[in-house]
């Protein structure tokens, strides 16, 4: 008798077995967001490849390295500031108490009882070093580095992160006030970068020769199958973004949106991949061009991604390739304007974003938010839709207009003309003179190459 | 010297110079002067650059 369990053995036993189970539920999801931000780190190397194939040979080197600089400055800017600005901006521009987010505060560091913060912070700086590339590939050839950089920053650091405290983020007033909905960060992530985009664009103007007489020219890129695999790689480092958008709960919860309303993987599996077969198809329906084939699976997926967790697969499928078609003809619209967007990420990004936005409110107006807070509506994604576009637009064309004042915006014109590997990087990418279809590439259509489609 | 613990009972922030909120501001702040003044040498490096083709 002497041996057998006691009340209070039984219970000390159940309070270790949860110790463990608490101890590895933690775990598991710093596991999770560890890799979904590693593997987010592929779309900074889809980038990279997608804008040095988009390149002419001469810019190629200018275009890697701005990219590449692009996540360094981002990553410690987001430290300094930008994790700090989603936890103290939720309510507008009055910030809140938020001390425990700036980065002298001992919760931005190891800390052994502290298993979220860091791992939230790398996936939110990771998510902003994208913005940054969306940037980054709409103004080669032609921006200064140092001008690119600033920008990038301020974008990376503070404007969408600004725009993620009120549209993603638990008291969010745009969430709170009317019941935004942006699971994937269609608004706050794509829409934002892409209208900042827009807004440097009409600063920085065309590459040289792009418009004569008004007229839209071809500038080929100088490889085309480098797009087109940073392109997929790009695919597939939103697996990692679009994991890191849905909150890994501990208890009983289980897998929640950053809304607090239920959802589960299994839901993002069945839209985002119906989402990017969509894009893709909508996009060769419009253009018969290889580059915008695969942008349309950026396109697809960013069409559905604000409402991921709530669409019918088969609707998913058909909202992606009417964006698909729809994003060329804006893209055609830009071109006409005499915007040169080398990769179209203006539409991509910005057009797409918004168009997913208003789309929730079509399709899932009506969706409860959890209580007290309201529910999805047209109305709400309309005025969520257009306080991401002049959250990007706004500080894009102002920051870059300072720029061009300042006279640091743009390279000179014979950079331009000799190339800026020559002039600035001081090293060349195809030193033996093998540049990739070199000879066949001046003759053949190219990405964002519109014209060629409307034959 | 920058240690903030002597012992792994009951800790929490363990990094260096978590208890020396001063220290950390100095870092924040070297840590920002970096990104400003990469961002200086860029615009030294074009503007030497581009003066040598005009």
């Amino acid at each position: 008798m002497e041996n057998s369990p006691t009340l209070e053995s039984l219970q000390a036993a159940l309070d270790a077995q949860q110790a463990v189970f608490e101890m590895h539920q933690a775990m598991n999801i710093e596991v999770f967001y560890w890799w979904c931000t590693a593997i987010m780190l592929m779309i900074h190397a889809g980038f990279l490849a997608y804008e040095m194939g988009a390149s002419r040979s001469k810019n190629a080197l200018a275009a890697g390295i701005k990219n590449i600089l692009a996540i360094a400055v981002i990553i410690p800017a987001f430290y300094l500031f930008g994790w700090w600005i989603y936890n103290a901006f939720p309510n507008g521009f009055v910030p809140i108490e938020a001390a425990a987010a700036l980065p002298w505060s001992a919760s931005m560091g190891p800390d052994v009882q502290d298993m979220g913060t860091g791992i939230f912070w790398a996936a939110f700086a990771l998510f902003g070093a994208t913005t940054g590339s969306i940037l980054s590939g709409a103004v080669i050839e032609r921006i200064r580095v140092s001008s690119f950089l600033i920008l990038t920053i301020f974008l990376g650091g503070v404007v969408w992160i600004m725009a993620g405290a009120w549209g993603w983020h638990p008291d969010g007033w745009l969430l709170t006030k009317f019941g935004y909905h942006d699971l994937g960060a269609s608004g706050v992530v794509h829409a934002v970068a892409g209208f900042f985009t827009l807004g440097v664009l009409m600063n920085l103007g065309a590459r040289k020769g792009k418009f004569i007489n008004g007229v839209p020219q071809i500038i080929s890129p100088h490889s085309l199958p480098m797009t087109l695999i940073g392109l997929m790689m790009i695919i597939f480092g939103f697996f990692g973004f679009l994991g890191g958008c849905i909150i890994f709960n501990g208890g009983e919860t289980g897998w929640s949106t950053i809304y607090g309303t239920p959802t589960n993987l299994s839901a993002f599996a069945f839209n985002t991949l119906m989402g990017f077969a969509g894009g893709i198809i909508g996009c060769y329906i419009a253009t018969r061009d290889p580059f915008w084939t695969m942008s349309g699976g950026l396109v697809g997926i960013i069409s559905v991604a604000a409402g991921l967790d709530l669409y019918s697969p088969s609707l998913a499928f058909i909202i992606a390739v009417c964006t698909g078609i729809v994003a060329i003809q804006f893209a055609k619209f830009l071109e006409k304007r005499g915007i040169d967007d080398a990769v179209g990420a203006v539409t991509v990004h910005g057009f797409t974003g918004l168009a997913a936005l208003v789309m929730v409110g079509v399709f899932a107006g009506g969706t409860p938010n959890i209580e007290g807070l309201p529910a999805i509506s047209f109305t709400g994604q309309l005025i969520g839709a257009a306080v991401m576009g002049l959250m990007g637009f706004v500080p894009g064309y102002g920051l870059s207009l300072l720029l061009k004042k300042a006279n640091i915006l743009r390279v000179p014109e014979a950079c331009e003309d000799i190339g800026i590997d020559e002039v600035e990087i001081l090293a060349k990418p195809y030193p033996e003179g093998s540049v990739p279809a070199m000879t066949a590439m001046t003759t053949s259509e190219v990405p964002n190459k519109l014209a060629s489609s409307e034959a | 010297m920058g240690s903030s613990i002597t012992t792994w009972e009951n800790v929490s922030a363990y990094f260096t110079f978590a208890d020396n909120p001063f220290a950390l501001v100095l870092f924040a702040l070297g840590a920002a002067a970096i990104l400003v003044g990469l961002i200086i040498s860029i615009i030294r490096h074009e503007n030497a650059a581009f003066e040598k083709i005009k």
